[in-house]
């Protein structure tokens, strides 16, 4: 990568070295994959649940933002715009899953369905649970996870990547004032279902 | 979206504004209102699992990408690299010598290290044959060091006598506070000297576009 990351220097501002990606510099863009990849991630995986999905879900954003950045017009729009392309992904699994329960009503997948038609992460499948010795936490995760996808994608956007109302409007499709009522039905939810877990 | 979207409470105090103000002290109505109090209580606790549920999943090490993933979409990257234009340098009855757009860019961003301030960003090269702009490259040609072409044996003959005109179309970030037009000045002398250094043909145009400004 020496041949066109010669003069890349890591303190450079976000902004430019999106740019340099954008000619193509392979230097650049895998400082943006680094920098990007495990916050992914943790999108991914408190979307999906499952580590292995959660993995593809940040490789394909990636690979698509690498496709996509010659034709990234502003260069300080990098974060909410990736941001935007794995949320999207995530949003199209859980769509391809819950197709896929009612088509074919698979017992395994169905028994993970509550009465009220939520997801529930299957016990002991969090890798995270070592560190979860917080009982709040603990019920935190389990009512996310009965938010229907969009608002769980909201409430994570905001609350654990502290993206803008816009960025989350933008990748929701919704207007910033429709991700503020979004956010306030999610912590709603959120705060009854916890009370009731307790 | 209008207002009624937002959860309201029995008392008509919305969720939203619970939330917005649950850093600070009760108002006189909450501390009067039974739903107020618990909405806050709630708002509180769940104001408290989240950063703690932030801050541990920041922390926690089964929460990253597998090293891997890196390497599996960097492998992807170089397979698909973009293949920059080609800009002829020189050409000969033997045969054309090229540069990729992405190599001589390279050149230029190396330069631009060397000036404090600047963050170079995109960069475009076009060319101009001599042919068509002789004048306009004579002009730009003092430092030209091709001119001197006394070499006619037949593998490296060369015909031109100036070389390609090139353009050069740079963008760059600014450290705030600088003073720009000195600054720029500065950088399109490093670029000046570091294209014939470095590959050997003449500087020619050197635009230069400050399009944005970073915090130091």
């Amino acid at each position: 990568m020496d041949d066109h990351g010669r003069g890349f220097d890591p303190d450079l501002d976000e902004g430019s070295i999106v740019a340099r990606a954008q000619d193509g510099d392979l230097a650049a863009f895998e400082h943006l994959v680094v920098t990007y990849q495990d916050r992914l991630f943790r999108l991914a995986y408190r979307m999906l649940n499952d580590r292995g999905e959660a993995e593809d879900t940040v490789q394909e954003s990636l690979i698509a933002s690498w496709r996509g950045l010659p034709m990234l017009a502003d260069v300080n729009a990098f974060d909410g715009w990736l941001y935007r392309l794995a949320t999207n992904k995530c949003l199209d699994v859980l769509r391809k899953r819950s197709s896929h329960a009612e088509n074919i009503t698979d017992p395994d997948n169905v028994c993970s369905l509550t009465e009220a038609g939520a997801i529930r992460a299957p016990a002991g499948s969090d890798p995270a649970h070592e560190a979860e010795w917080s009982a709040q936490q603990a019920g935190l995760i389990l009512v996310l996870n009965t938010l229907p996808p969009v608002q769980r994608a909201c409430w994570l956007l905001r609350e654990m990547h502290g993206l803008t109302y816009a960025d989350i409007g933008a990748t929701l499709k919704i207007s910033p004032a429709g991700v503020r009522g979004m956010l306030a039905r999610a912590r709603h939810q959120i705060t009854e279902g916890m009370s009731q877990w307790r | 979206m209008a207002l009624g979207d937002i959860p309201r409470l029995g008392c008509g105090r919305s969720i939203d504004r619970i939330w917005a103000t649950i850093d600070q002290p009760p108002t006189a109505h909450e501390q009067q209102c039974e739903q107020c109090q618990t909405a806050r209580a709630r708002l509180s606790g769940l104001n408290e699992a989240t950063r703690s549920l932030r801050e541990s999943d920041l922390r926690n090490p089964s929460l990253k990408a597998h090293p891997g993933v890196t390497n599996a979409i960097m492998d992807i990257a170089r397979a698909e690299i973009r293949r920059s234009k080609r800009i002829r340098l020189h050409s000969t009855v033997n045969g054309t010598t090229e540069i990729s757009e992405q190599a001589l860019s390279s050149i230029i961003r190396f330069a631009a290290t060397a000036v404090p301030g600047i963050h170079s960003r995109r960069c475009r090269i076009e060319v101009r044959s001599t042919a068509d702009n002789l004048s306009a490259t004579d002009n730009l040609s003092a430092t030209d060091n091709l001119s001197a072409t006394d070499n006619p044996s037949e593998n490296t003959g060369t015909t031109a006598s100036t070389g390609p005109h090139l353009i050069v179309n740079l963008r760059v970030a600014a450290a705030t506070g600088i003073d720009i037009p000195r600054t720029v000045d500065a950088l399109r002398h490093q670029i000046r000297n570091a294209i014939p250094a470095g590959v050997g043909i003449t500087a020619g145009t050197i635009n230069i576009t400050v399009e944005d400004l970073y915090d130091v």
